[in-house]
Protein backbone atom coordinates (compact mmCIF):
# COMPACT_ATOMS: atom_id res chain seq x y z
CA UNK A 1 0.00 0.00 0.00
CA UNK A 2 1.00 3.55 -0.64
CA UNK A 3 4.21 2.62 -2.40
CA UNK A 4 3.96 5.64 -4.64
CA UNK A 5 2.80 8.10 -2.03
CA UNK A 6 4.74 7.12 1.06
CA UNK A 7 4.52 10.53 2.77
CA UNK A 8 0.79 11.13 2.68
CA UNK A 9 -2.13 9.07 3.85
CA UNK A 10 -4.71 8.42 1.18
CA UNK A 11 -8.33 9.30 1.90
CA UNK A 12 -11.83 8.86 0.53
CA UNK A 13 -13.69 12.10 -0.26
CA UNK A 14 -17.41 12.30 -0.99
CA UNK A 15 -18.76 15.51 -2.57
CA UNK A 16 -22.51 15.96 -2.04
CA UNK A 17 -23.80 18.28 -4.76
CA UNK A 18 -27.08 19.97 -5.79
CA UNK A 19 -28.56 19.73 -9.31
CA UNK A 20 -27.04 23.10 -10.29
CA UNK A 21 -23.94 22.97 -12.47
CA UNK A 22 -22.56 26.26 -11.16
CA UNK A 23 -22.33 24.68 -7.71
CA UNK A 24 -20.93 21.36 -9.01
CA UNK A 25 -18.26 22.95 -11.22
CA UNK A 26 -15.70 23.97 -8.54
CA UNK A 27 -16.04 20.57 -6.81
CA UNK A 28 -15.07 18.90 -10.11
CA UNK A 29 -11.91 21.02 -10.21
CA UNK A 30 -10.96 20.31 -6.59
CA UNK A 31 -11.87 16.64 -7.07
CA UNK A 32 -9.57 16.42 -10.10
CA UNK A 33 -6.68 17.71 -7.98
CA UNK A 34 -7.44 15.24 -5.15
CA UNK A 35 -7.52 12.36 -7.67
CA UNK A 36 -4.17 13.46 -9.11
CA UNK A 37 -2.68 13.12 -5.64
CA UNK A 38 -3.93 9.53 -5.42
CA UNK A 39 -7.00 10.03 -3.22
CA UNK A 40 -10.35 8.39 -3.95
CA UNK A 41 -13.13 10.79 -4.89
CA UNK A 42 -16.83 10.29 -5.52
CA UNK A 43 -19.73 12.67 -6.06
CA UNK A 44 -23.36 12.14 -5.13
CA UNK A 45 -26.23 14.10 -6.65
CA UNK A 46 -29.96 13.85 -7.29
CA UNK A 47 -29.89 14.40 -11.05
CA UNK A 48 -27.66 12.51 -13.47
CA UNK A 49 -24.43 14.10 -14.70
CA UNK A 50 -22.76 13.24 -18.03
CA UNK A 51 -19.60 11.13 -17.66
CA UNK A 52 -17.40 13.58 -19.52
CA UNK A 53 -17.73 16.08 -16.65
CA UNK A 54 -16.23 13.64 -14.12
CA UNK A 55 -12.45 13.79 -13.66
CA UNK A 56 -10.62 10.59 -14.58
CA UNK A 57 -10.67 8.04 -11.78
CA UNK A 58 -13.65 9.64 -10.06
CA UNK A 59 -17.22 8.39 -9.91
CA UNK A 60 -20.57 10.17 -9.86
CA UNK A 61 -23.26 8.36 -7.89
CA UNK A 62 -26.89 8.87 -8.85
CA UNK A 63 -28.93 6.76 -6.43
CA UNK A 64 -31.67 5.97 -8.96
CA UNK A 65 -33.57 3.48 -6.83
CA UNK A 66 -33.80 5.78 -3.80
CA UNK A 67 -34.84 8.71 -5.97
CA UNK A 68 -37.57 6.85 -7.87
CA UNK A 69 -40.45 7.93 -5.55
CA UNK A 70 -39.30 11.60 -5.70
CA UNK A 71 -38.86 12.14 -9.43
CA UNK A 72 -41.98 14.19 -9.92
CA UNK A 73 -41.30 16.43 -6.94
CA UNK A 74 -37.74 16.88 -8.14
CA UNK A 75 -38.89 17.96 -11.59
CA UNK A 76 -41.19 20.53 -9.97
CA UNK A 77 -38.30 21.89 -7.91
CA UNK A 78 -36.09 22.23 -10.99
CA UNK A 79 -38.84 23.95 -13.00
CA UNK A 80 -39.51 26.35 -10.12
CA UNK A 81 -35.98 27.79 -10.47
CA UNK A 82 -37.06 29.51 -13.68
CA UNK A 83 -39.63 31.57 -11.74
CA UNK A 84 -36.87 33.53 -10.00
CA UNK A 85 -36.69 36.39 -12.53
CA UNK A 86 -40.41 37.14 -12.13
CA UNK A 87 -40.32 37.17 -8.33
CA UNK A 88 -39.50 39.80 -5.74
CA UNK A 89 -36.55 39.43 -3.38
CA UNK A 90 -38.54 37.99 -0.44
CA UNK A 91 -40.35 35.58 -2.76
CA UNK A 92 -37.02 34.42 -4.17
CA UNK A 93 -35.83 33.72 -0.62
CA UNK A 94 -38.88 31.54 -0.07
CA UNK A 95 -38.34 29.68 -3.36
CA UNK A 96 -34.69 29.07 -2.49
CA UNK A 97 -35.02 27.93 1.11
CA UNK A 98 -38.54 26.58 1.55
CA UNK A 99 -39.18 25.20 -1.94
CA UNK A 100 -35.70 24.12 -3.00
CA UNK A 101 -32.96 23.52 -0.42
CA UNK A 102 -35.05 21.98 2.35
CA UNK A 103 -37.07 19.56 0.15
CA UNK A 104 -33.86 18.67 -1.74
CA UNK A 105 -32.31 17.58 1.56
CA UNK A 106 -35.29 15.31 2.26
CA UNK A 107 -35.15 13.80 -1.24
CA UNK A 108 -31.42 13.20 -0.99
CA UNK A 109 -31.05 11.73 2.48
CA UNK A 110 -32.03 8.10 1.77
CA UNK A 111 -29.65 7.45 -1.11
CA UNK A 112 -26.90 9.49 0.51
CA UNK A 113 -27.15 7.63 3.80
CA UNK A 114 -26.93 4.23 2.09
CA UNK A 115 -23.96 5.36 -0.04
CA UNK A 116 -22.10 6.61 3.03
CA UNK A 117 -22.72 3.33 4.90
CA UNK A 118 -21.45 1.34 1.94
CA UNK A 119 -18.41 3.41 0.90
CA UNK A 120 -17.43 4.89 4.29
CA UNK A 121 -15.83 8.17 3.15
CA UNK A 122 -13.23 9.83 5.40
CA UNK A 123 -14.67 13.26 4.66
CA UNK A 124 -18.04 14.46 3.41
CA UNK A 125 -17.92 17.72 1.47
CA UNK A 126 -21.37 19.28 1.12
CA UNK A 127 -22.21 22.20 -1.09
CA UNK A 128 -23.71 25.13 0.83
CA UNK A 129 -27.24 24.50 -0.47
CA UNK A 130 -27.01 20.71 -0.13
CA UNK A 131 -27.93 20.43 3.53
CA UNK A 132 -28.30 16.63 3.49
CA UNK A 133 -24.51 16.23 3.25
CA UNK A 134 -23.74 18.03 6.51
CA UNK A 135 -26.72 16.49 8.35
CA UNK A 136 -25.77 12.97 7.23
CA UNK A 137 -22.13 13.54 8.26
CA UNK A 138 -23.31 14.61 11.70
CA UNK A 139 -25.55 11.56 12.08
CA UNK A 140 -22.77 9.14 11.07
CA UNK A 141 -19.95 10.86 12.96
CA UNK A 142 -17.97 11.62 9.80
CA UNK A 143 -16.12 14.95 9.53
CA UNK A 144 -17.59 17.45 7.10
CA UNK A 145 -16.46 20.47 5.10
CA UNK A 146 -18.90 22.80 3.33
CA UNK A 147 -18.08 24.36 -0.05
CA UNK A 148 -19.47 27.77 -1.01
CA UNK A 149 -19.10 28.77 -4.67
CA UNK A 150 -20.51 32.29 -4.20
CA UNK A 151 -19.45 35.12 -1.88
CA UNK A 152 -21.03 34.42 1.52
CA UNK A 153 -23.11 36.88 3.56
CA UNK A 154 -25.50 37.45 0.66
CA UNK A 155 -28.22 38.63 3.00
CA UNK A 156 -25.96 40.58 5.34
CA UNK A 157 -26.39 40.43 9.08
CA UNK A 158 -30.10 39.57 9.22
CA UNK A 159 -29.95 38.95 12.98
CA UNK A 160 -29.64 42.74 13.33
CA UNK A 161 -31.24 44.17 10.21
CA UNK A 162 -34.21 41.82 9.79
CA UNK A 163 -34.74 39.77 12.97
CA UNK A 164 -37.87 38.07 11.67
CA UNK A 165 -36.13 36.89 8.50
CA UNK A 166 -33.32 35.55 10.69
CA UNK A 167 -35.83 33.72 12.89
CA UNK A 168 -37.55 32.25 9.82
CA UNK A 169 -34.21 30.83 8.64
CA UNK A 170 -33.41 29.37 12.05
CA UNK A 171 -36.81 27.74 12.31
CA UNK A 172 -36.57 26.25 8.83
CA UNK A 173 -33.09 24.76 9.40
CA UNK A 174 -33.92 23.53 12.90
CA UNK A 175 -37.16 21.96 11.69
CA UNK A 176 -35.24 20.06 9.00
CA UNK A 177 -32.59 18.69 11.32
CA UNK A 178 -35.21 17.66 13.88
CA UNK A 179 -37.03 15.71 11.15
CA UNK A 180 -33.90 13.56 11.08
CA UNK A 181 -33.82 13.27 14.86
CA UNK A 182 -31.03 15.79 15.34
CA UNK A 183 -31.88 17.83 18.44
CA UNK A 184 -28.93 20.14 18.79
CA UNK A 185 -28.19 23.69 20.02
CA UNK A 186 -26.39 24.55 16.81
CA UNK A 187 -27.60 24.59 13.23
CA UNK A 188 -26.05 21.62 11.47
CA UNK A 189 -26.81 22.26 7.79
CA UNK A 190 -23.32 23.71 7.25
CA UNK A 191 -19.97 22.51 8.58
CA UNK A 192 -18.65 24.31 11.65
CA UNK A 193 -15.23 22.77 11.05
CA UNK A 194 -14.59 24.39 7.69
CA UNK A 195 -16.45 26.34 5.03
CA UNK A 196 -14.36 26.57 1.87
CA UNK A 197 -15.23 29.60 -0.25
CA UNK A 198 -14.14 29.85 -3.90
CA UNK A 199 -13.36 33.56 -3.97
CA UNK A 200 -11.05 35.89 -2.04
CA UNK A 201 -12.11 37.55 1.23
CA UNK A 202 -11.07 40.87 -0.35
CA UNK A 203 -13.48 40.49 -3.26
CA UNK A 204 -16.23 39.11 -1.03
CA UNK A 205 -15.87 42.20 1.18
CA UNK A 206 -15.52 40.03 4.30
CA UNK A 207 -13.21 41.93 6.66
CA UNK A 208 -12.80 39.58 9.61
CA UNK A 209 -13.91 36.12 8.55
CA UNK A 210 -14.74 33.58 11.24
CA UNK A 211 -11.82 31.13 11.59
CA UNK A 212 -13.68 28.26 9.87
CA UNK A 213 -14.36 30.37 6.75
CA UNK A 214 -11.46 29.62 4.38
CA UNK A 215 -11.26 31.68 1.18
CA UNK A 216 -9.22 29.66 -1.34
CA UNK A 217 -10.07 31.70 -4.45
CA UNK A 218 -11.18 30.27 -7.81
CA UNK A 219 -10.25 26.68 -8.61
CA UNK A 220 -9.77 25.26 -12.10
CA UNK A 221 -8.95 22.09 -13.97
CA UNK A 222 -12.32 20.34 -14.31
CA UNK A 223 -12.55 18.33 -17.54
CA UNK A 224 -13.96 20.38 -20.41
CA UNK A 225 -13.53 18.82 -23.83
CA UNK A 226 -16.07 21.08 -25.55
CA UNK A 227 -15.14 21.86 -29.13
CA UNK A 228 -15.01 25.39 -30.45
CA UNK A 229 -14.56 27.11 -33.80
CA UNK A 230 -11.17 28.64 -32.98
CA UNK A 231 -10.52 29.56 -36.61
CA UNK A 232 -13.59 31.73 -36.75
CA UNK A 233 -12.48 33.40 -33.53
CA UNK A 234 -9.07 34.20 -35.02
CA UNK A 235 -10.73 35.95 -37.95
CA UNK A 236 -13.12 37.89 -35.70
CA UNK A 237 -12.90 41.66 -35.87
CA UNK A 238 -12.60 44.21 -33.12
CA UNK A 239 -12.59 43.58 -29.39
CA UNK A 240 -14.02 40.22 -28.25
CA UNK A 241 -16.85 40.30 -25.71
CA UNK A 242 -17.85 37.05 -24.01
CA UNK A 243 -21.50 36.68 -22.98
CA UNK A 244 -22.95 34.02 -20.69
CA UNK A 245 -26.19 33.55 -18.80
CA UNK A 246 -25.07 30.35 -17.11
CA UNK A 247 -27.07 27.14 -17.08
CA UNK A 248 -30.29 28.26 -15.33
CA UNK A 249 -32.85 30.90 -16.34
CA UNK A 250 -33.96 29.17 -19.54
CA UNK A 251 -37.15 31.22 -19.97
CA UNK A 252 -35.57 34.63 -20.36
CA UNK A 253 -32.79 33.70 -22.78
CA UNK A 254 -34.67 34.85 -25.84
CA UNK A 255 -35.49 38.22 -24.35
CA UNK A 256 -31.95 38.78 -23.09
CA UNK A 257 -30.19 37.80 -26.30
CA UNK A 258 -32.73 39.76 -28.34
CA UNK A 259 -31.64 42.89 -26.45
CA UNK A 260 -28.01 41.94 -26.98
CA UNK A 261 -28.59 41.74 -30.75
CA UNK A 262 -30.29 45.14 -30.76
CA UNK A 263 -27.34 46.63 -28.94
CA UNK A 264 -24.45 45.05 -30.82
CA UNK A 265 -25.49 43.85 -34.29
CA UNK A 266 -23.02 45.59 -36.63
CA UNK A 267 -21.11 47.22 -33.76
CA UNK A 268 -17.30 47.26 -34.20
CA UNK A 269 -16.77 44.26 -31.91
CA UNK A 270 -17.41 40.52 -31.84
CA UNK A 271 -19.78 38.87 -29.40
CA UNK A 272 -18.89 35.34 -28.29
CA UNK A 273 -22.07 33.98 -26.71
CA UNK A 274 -22.63 30.76 -24.79
CA UNK A 275 -26.27 29.91 -25.43
CA UNK A 276 -28.31 27.55 -27.58
CA UNK A 277 -28.17 29.10 -31.11
CA UNK A 278 -31.62 27.64 -31.87
CA UNK A 279 -33.41 30.43 -29.95
CA UNK A 280 -33.11 32.58 -33.11
CA UNK A 281 -33.17 31.58 -36.76
CA UNK A 282 -30.44 34.02 -37.62
CA UNK A 283 -27.68 35.76 -35.70
CA UNK A 284 -25.76 38.89 -36.80
CA UNK A 285 -22.41 38.23 -38.53
CA UNK A 286 -20.43 39.55 -35.59
CA UNK A 287 -21.98 37.01 -33.18
CA UNK A 288 -20.26 33.64 -32.56
CA UNK A 289 -22.83 31.51 -30.74
CA UNK A 290 -22.53 27.98 -29.36
CA UNK A 291 -24.55 26.06 -26.80
CA UNK A 292 -21.49 24.93 -24.88
CA UNK A 293 -18.05 26.52 -24.89
CA UNK A 294 -14.66 25.70 -23.37
CA UNK A 295 -15.01 28.76 -21.13
CA UNK A 296 -11.70 28.54 -19.26
CA UNK A 297 -9.77 28.23 -22.54
CA UNK A 298 -11.75 31.02 -24.23
CA UNK A 299 -11.54 33.60 -21.48
CA UNK A 300 -7.84 34.57 -21.88
CA UNK A 301 -8.61 35.65 -25.46
CA UNK A 302 -11.50 37.96 -24.49
CA UNK A 303 -11.47 41.73 -23.89
CA UNK A 304 -14.62 42.08 -21.74
CA UNK A 305 -17.44 39.96 -20.34
CA UNK A 306 -21.21 40.42 -20.05
CA UNK A 307 -22.99 38.14 -17.61
CA UNK A 308 -25.79 37.99 -15.04
CA UNK A 309 -23.50 37.22 -12.12
CA UNK A 310 -23.13 33.44 -12.25
CA UNK A 311 -20.17 32.84 -10.06
CA UNK A 312 -18.00 30.63 -12.24
CA UNK A 313 -18.09 33.23 -15.00
CA UNK A 314 -17.33 35.96 -12.45
CA UNK A 315 -14.29 33.97 -11.27
CA UNK A 316 -13.05 33.25 -14.81
CA UNK A 317 -13.44 36.93 -15.72
CA UNK A 318 -11.39 38.40 -12.89
CA UNK A 319 -8.86 35.56 -12.93
CA UNK A 320 -8.10 36.88 -16.42
CA UNK A 321 -8.08 40.52 -15.39
CA UNK A 322 -11.07 41.43 -17.59
CA UNK A 323 -13.74 44.09 -16.98
CA UNK A 324 -17.40 43.03 -16.68
CA UNK A 325 -20.83 44.37 -17.45
CA UNK A 326 -22.96 42.60 -14.87
CA UNK A 327 -26.70 42.45 -15.50
CA UNK A 328 -28.18 41.00 -12.30
CA UNK A 329 -31.48 39.20 -12.78
CA UNK A 330 -32.41 37.38 -9.58
CA UNK A 331 -31.13 35.25 -6.66
CA UNK A 332 -27.68 36.29 -5.43
CA UNK A 333 -26.79 38.22 -8.60
CA UNK A 334 -27.47 41.59 -6.93
CA UNK A 335 -25.01 40.88 -4.14
CA UNK A 336 -22.33 39.87 -6.65
CA UNK A 337 -23.07 42.99 -8.72
CA UNK A 338 -22.54 45.19 -5.67
CA UNK A 339 -19.18 43.53 -4.95
CA UNK A 340 -18.10 44.19 -8.54
CA UNK A 341 -19.11 47.84 -8.33
CA UNK A 342 -17.33 48.16 -4.97
CA UNK A 343 -14.16 46.68 -6.48
CA UNK A 344 -14.41 48.99 -9.50
CA UNK A 345 -13.86 46.15 -11.98
CA UNK A 346 -17.20 46.43 -13.75
CA UNK A 347 -20.48 48.22 -14.40
CA UNK A 348 -23.89 47.07 -13.19
CA UNK A 349 -27.19 47.47 -15.03
CA UNK A 350 -30.12 45.67 -13.49
CA UNK A 351 -31.95 43.46 -16.00
CA UNK A 352 -35.34 44.93 -15.15
CA UNK A 353 -33.98 48.43 -15.85
CA UNK A 354 -31.94 47.51 -18.92
CA UNK A 355 -32.00 49.94 -21.84
CA UNK A 356 -30.31 48.99 -25.10
CA UNK A 357 -28.44 52.27 -25.32
CA UNK A 358 -27.11 51.99 -21.75
CA UNK A 359 -25.86 48.46 -22.47
CA UNK A 360 -23.97 49.64 -25.55
CA UNK A 361 -22.46 52.63 -23.73
CA UNK A 362 -21.41 50.47 -20.78
CA UNK A 363 -19.56 47.95 -22.94
CA UNK A 364 -17.61 50.63 -24.82
CA UNK A 365 -16.81 52.36 -21.53
CA UNK A 366 -15.38 49.06 -20.22
CA UNK A 367 -13.32 48.57 -23.37
CA UNK A 368 -11.99 52.13 -23.55
CA UNK A 369 -11.48 53.16 -19.93
CA UNK A 370 -8.56 51.21 -18.46
CA UNK A 371 -9.52 51.78 -14.80
CA UNK A 372 -11.91 48.81 -14.88
CA UNK A 373 -9.18 46.56 -16.24
CA UNK A 374 -6.75 47.80 -13.59
CA UNK A 375 -9.26 47.09 -10.82
CA UNK A 376 -9.84 43.64 -12.27
CA UNK A 377 -6.08 42.97 -12.20
CA UNK A 378 -6.08 43.84 -8.48
CA UNK A 379 -8.86 41.30 -7.85
CA UNK A 380 -6.85 38.78 -9.87
CA UNK A 381 -3.92 39.20 -7.45
CA UNK A 382 -6.16 38.45 -4.44
CA UNK A 383 -7.58 35.40 -6.23
CA UNK A 384 -4.11 33.98 -6.94
CA UNK A 385 -2.85 34.76 -3.43
CA UNK A 386 -5.80 32.80 -1.96
CA UNK A 387 -4.14 29.60 -3.16
CA UNK A 388 -6.67 27.92 -5.48
CA UNK A 389 -6.56 24.15 -6.02
CA UNK A 390 -3.35 23.53 -4.03
CA UNK A 391 -4.72 25.31 -0.98
CA UNK A 392 -8.08 23.52 -1.26
CA UNK A 393 -6.37 20.10 -1.40
CA UNK A 394 -4.08 20.96 1.52
CA UNK A 395 -7.02 22.05 3.69
CA UNK A 396 -9.12 18.97 2.87
CA UNK A 397 -6.21 16.62 3.61
CA UNK A 398 -5.67 18.42 6.92
CA UNK A 399 -9.31 17.86 7.88
CA UNK A 400 -8.93 14.11 7.31
CA UNK A 401 -5.60 13.94 9.14
CA UNK A 402 -6.89 15.80 12.20
CA UNK A 403 -9.88 13.51 12.42
CA UNK A 404 -7.71 10.37 12.03
CA UNK A 405 -5.56 11.50 14.95
CA UNK A 406 -8.62 12.07 17.11
CA UNK A 407 -9.88 8.58 16.33
CA UNK B 1 -30.38 68.73 -0.77
CA UNK B 2 -33.94 67.79 -0.01
CA UNK B 3 -35.49 70.00 2.64
CA UNK B 4 -37.58 68.75 5.49
CA UNK B 5 -41.12 69.98 5.08
CA UNK B 6 -42.84 70.41 8.39
CA UNK B 7 -45.87 72.36 7.33
CA UNK B 8 -49.25 70.66 7.89
CA UNK B 9 -50.18 67.00 7.74
CA UNK B 10 -50.65 65.42 4.34
CA UNK B 11 -53.75 63.48 3.45
CA UNK B 12 -53.77 60.02 1.89
CA UNK B 13 -53.78 61.24 -1.67
CA UNK B 14 -51.01 63.75 -1.10
CA UNK B 15 -48.85 61.07 0.52
CA UNK B 16 -49.56 58.69 -2.35
CA UNK B 17 -48.60 61.29 -4.96
CA UNK B 18 -45.43 62.07 -3.08
CA UNK B 19 -44.44 58.40 -2.86
CA UNK B 20 -45.23 57.96 -6.54
CA UNK B 21 -42.91 60.86 -7.27
CA UNK B 22 -40.14 59.28 -5.11
CA UNK B 23 -40.55 55.96 -6.93
CA UNK B 24 -40.35 57.66 -10.31
CA UNK B 25 -37.17 59.46 -9.25
CA UNK B 26 -35.63 56.23 -8.00
CA UNK B 27 -36.44 53.84 -10.86
CA UNK B 28 -36.51 56.38 -13.69
CA UNK B 29 -39.42 57.93 -15.55
CA UNK B 30 -39.25 55.50 -18.46
CA UNK B 31 -39.84 52.50 -16.20
CA UNK B 32 -42.34 54.25 -13.91
CA UNK B 33 -44.54 55.22 -16.86
CA UNK B 34 -44.84 51.59 -17.92
CA UNK B 35 -46.23 50.72 -14.51
CA UNK B 36 -49.69 51.64 -13.40
CA UNK B 37 -48.62 52.74 -9.92
CA UNK B 38 -51.57 52.59 -7.51
CA UNK B 39 -52.38 52.07 -3.84
CA UNK B 40 -52.71 48.37 -4.72
CA UNK B 41 -49.25 48.10 -6.29
CA UNK B 42 -47.23 45.42 -4.55
CA UNK B 43 -44.04 47.05 -3.37
CA UNK B 44 -41.77 44.14 -4.20
CA UNK B 45 -43.49 42.44 -7.10
CA UNK B 46 -45.20 45.16 -9.15
CA UNK B 47 -42.69 47.92 -8.57
CA UNK B 48 -39.79 45.45 -8.80
CA UNK B 49 -37.60 47.53 -6.54
CA UNK B 50 -34.31 45.94 -5.57
CA UNK B 51 -32.58 46.51 -2.25
CA UNK B 52 -30.54 49.46 -3.52
CA UNK B 53 -33.65 51.15 -4.88
CA UNK B 54 -35.50 50.51 -1.62
CA UNK B 55 -32.66 52.20 0.27
CA UNK B 56 -32.85 55.20 -2.07
CA UNK B 57 -36.64 55.33 -1.62
CA UNK B 58 -36.27 55.14 2.18
CA UNK B 59 -33.78 57.98 2.14
CA UNK B 60 -36.22 60.16 0.24
CA UNK B 61 -38.92 59.45 2.82
CA UNK B 62 -36.51 60.30 5.61
CA UNK B 63 -35.34 63.50 3.88
CA UNK B 64 -38.94 64.62 3.45
CA UNK B 65 -40.56 63.63 6.73
CA UNK B 66 -37.58 63.60 9.07
CA UNK B 67 -37.03 61.24 11.99
CA UNK B 68 -40.67 60.99 13.04
CA UNK B 69 -41.22 58.38 10.35
CA UNK B 70 -38.97 55.34 10.79
CA UNK B 71 -39.73 53.61 7.49
CA UNK B 72 -36.60 51.41 7.54
CA UNK B 73 -37.29 50.32 11.11
CA UNK B 74 -40.88 49.50 10.20
CA UNK B 75 -39.74 47.43 7.20
CA UNK B 76 -37.04 45.57 9.10
CA UNK B 77 -39.58 44.36 11.64
CA UNK B 78 -41.60 42.52 8.98
CA UNK B 79 -41.53 38.78 8.45
CA UNK B 80 -41.12 37.29 5.00
CA UNK B 81 -44.84 36.95 4.23
CA UNK B 82 -45.53 40.52 5.33
CA UNK B 83 -42.76 41.71 3.00
CA UNK B 84 -44.26 39.77 0.10
CA UNK B 85 -47.74 41.22 0.83
CA UNK B 86 -46.53 44.81 1.24
CA UNK B 87 -48.55 47.25 -0.89
CA UNK B 88 -47.93 50.90 -1.57
CA UNK B 89 -51.23 51.74 0.18
CA UNK B 90 -49.90 50.22 3.40
CA UNK B 91 -46.90 52.54 3.30
CA UNK B 92 -49.25 55.50 2.74
CA UNK B 93 -51.26 54.44 5.77
CA UNK B 94 -48.13 53.96 7.89
CA UNK B 95 -46.93 57.46 7.05
CA UNK B 96 -50.37 58.92 7.68
CA UNK B 97 -50.52 57.36 11.15
CA UNK B 98 -47.01 58.46 12.11
CA UNK B 99 -47.02 62.08 10.99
Amino acid sequence: MNLYFPLTDMYKFLFVVPPFFGHISPTLSVGASLLEKGHQVKWLGITSLADHHIPEGGEYIYPAEDLQPHLEELQQILRRQDDGPGCSAPEVMKIAFEETYVPMARIMMGGLSRTVDRWKPDLIINDCVTFAGALCAHMKGIPCVTTTPVPPEVMGNTAETAPKIFAWHEKLFRGLQEEFGLYHDQLLVHSKQMNMVFTSSEFAGVKNPEPHMRFVGPVKGRPNHTEFDWQRLEKARGPLVFVSLGTLLIDIRKDFFGKLIQAFADAPLTIVAATDPAIFEEWPDNFIVSGFVPQAALMPKMDAVICHGGFNTVNDTFLNGLPMLIIPITYDHFHTAKLIEDAGCGIKIRYKRLKIDDMRKAVFELLENSTYREASARIRETFIAAGGNDKAVELLEQCCAINNNIN
Amino acid sequence: MDTIVTAGKLNNEEIFNLLKQFITEVIGEEFAEEMDISMESSFNKDLEMDSIEIVAFSEKIKAHFGDKIDFTGWLSDMDIDQLIALKLGMIVKFIETCQ
